[in-house]
């Protein structure tokens, strides 16, 4: 298991077991991506890049469009990336769990940087076609756990 | 879809234990006849976000077998709903579901098996392989009035770990429980085990 040190908030994660099964499916999904020129997690609203105190609030919004748009609206009849996709999904809401308590605990503020942060993210989003973006939100979830990783 | 003509599975129910999770059911009776089962789960993901979905289990859809290792499935620390319906040729049943959704943080943790060696004048010990969620806190001192316990941590079992390099003639004693992080929880200690540097390994 792995700490994440979002500011003050500090969380436990199962980092390792969800890129071992995001791996599993990646080029599977990430082969359904045809709109290659464009990415959803650029590296200038990278979590790592924001200020600690603003990572959780970015992180648990960003946690938010996955749960709330992307996993549900993909679907598959393979079996196994529906049981991958589940297992990522349950983390997700694990974390997202965590992160409410540290937001309870009032160690999660959403300041301008973050909150800036993440309206891009959403705009690049939702400049893509409701199907493109959630087959690419999903294919770019090796960014989103390196962000997570990435997180002293 | 068939007609549900064959009765449901009754009886479902999880038996947990150092976070293998076993679904058990009374089986469907069908003299001279053959039935599958088929499993399905929803995490609490499914049931919150996207109720209408079932997700067919890894091992058990289907099985001919009244049970159903759900580990592979129960992957996150979150409440699953469990059902299991029974086929017969085209014949298929309603499904049960389970009463009470599962969730792995309610694993029975047994106190871990441990076997204690000397190497010369080394103290090794030996933690049973428990898979790779489990951490091990052993606790160890020399048994004679007043000792220190001394406490390590041991990330993997099934292999020896050194604990101590011990004075000729001393007896020492070892016990240790299991931990979890996945779930926040430990077990109970185990019983404490001793050895003299020159005898055998005494059990208390």
């Amino acid at each position: 298991l792995k700490t994440l040190h979002l500011g003050s908030c500090v969380i436990t994660t199962n980092l390792q077991e969800m890129r071992n099964g995001f791996s599993e499916i990646r080029d599977h999904v990430q082969a359904e991506d045809e709109i290659i020129d464009v990415r959803i997690l650029r590296k200038m609203v990278s979590l790592q890049d924001t200020e600690p105190a603003g990572q959780c609030c970015l992180l648990r919004h960003v946690l938010r469009l996955y749960l709330d748009k992307v996993f549900k609206n993909y679907q598959t009849p393979d079996h196994h990336i529906l049981r991958k996709l589940s297992s990522l999904a349950n983390s997700f809401l694990t974390i997202k769990k965590d992160l409410r308590l540290c937001h309870d605990r009032m160690t999660c503020p959403c300041w301008e940087e973050a909150m800036e942060k993440y309206s891009r993210i959403l705009s690049h989003f939702e400049e893509l076609k409701p199907r493109e973006a959630v087959v690419k939100a999903l294919g770019e979830l090796d960014i989103l756990l390196r962000w997570m990783e990435e997180t002293e | 879809d068939g007609v549900a003509v064959l009765t449901a599975p009754q009886n479902l129910s999880v038996q947990s234990t150092n976070m293998k999770h076993l679904l058990t059911w009374s089986p469907v009776v069908v003299p001279g006849e053959i039935i599958d089962y088929f499993v399905e789960y929803q995490g609490e993901y499914e049931s919150l976000y996207m109720s209408h979905i079932w997700i067919p289990s890894s091992w058990c859809s289907p099985t001919e077998n009244p049970e159903c290792d759900i580990t592979d499935d129960i992957t996150a620390t979150v409440l699953y709903n469990l059902r299991v319906r029974a086929t017969l040729g085209s014949q298929t049943s309603a499904w049960s579901t389970l009463k009470h959704p599962f969730n792995r943080n309610s694993t029975i943790l047994t106190p871990p098996g441990l076997e204690v060696s000397k190497d010369g004048f080394h103290l090794v010990i030996k933690l049973e392989d428990l898979g790779p969620q489990f951490e091990f806190l052993v606790a160890y001192w020399r048994r004679e009035p007043g000792a220190k316990e001394h406490i390590k941590m041991v990330r993997n079992g099934g292999v020896p770990v050194l604990l101590e390099t011990a004075e000729p003639g001393a007896a020492y004693c070892v016990k240790a429980q299991t931990f979890v992080k996945a779930i926040g929880r430990h077990s109970a200690f185990s019983q404490a085990e001793c050895v003299k540097l020159q005898g055998e390994a005494l059990s208390l």
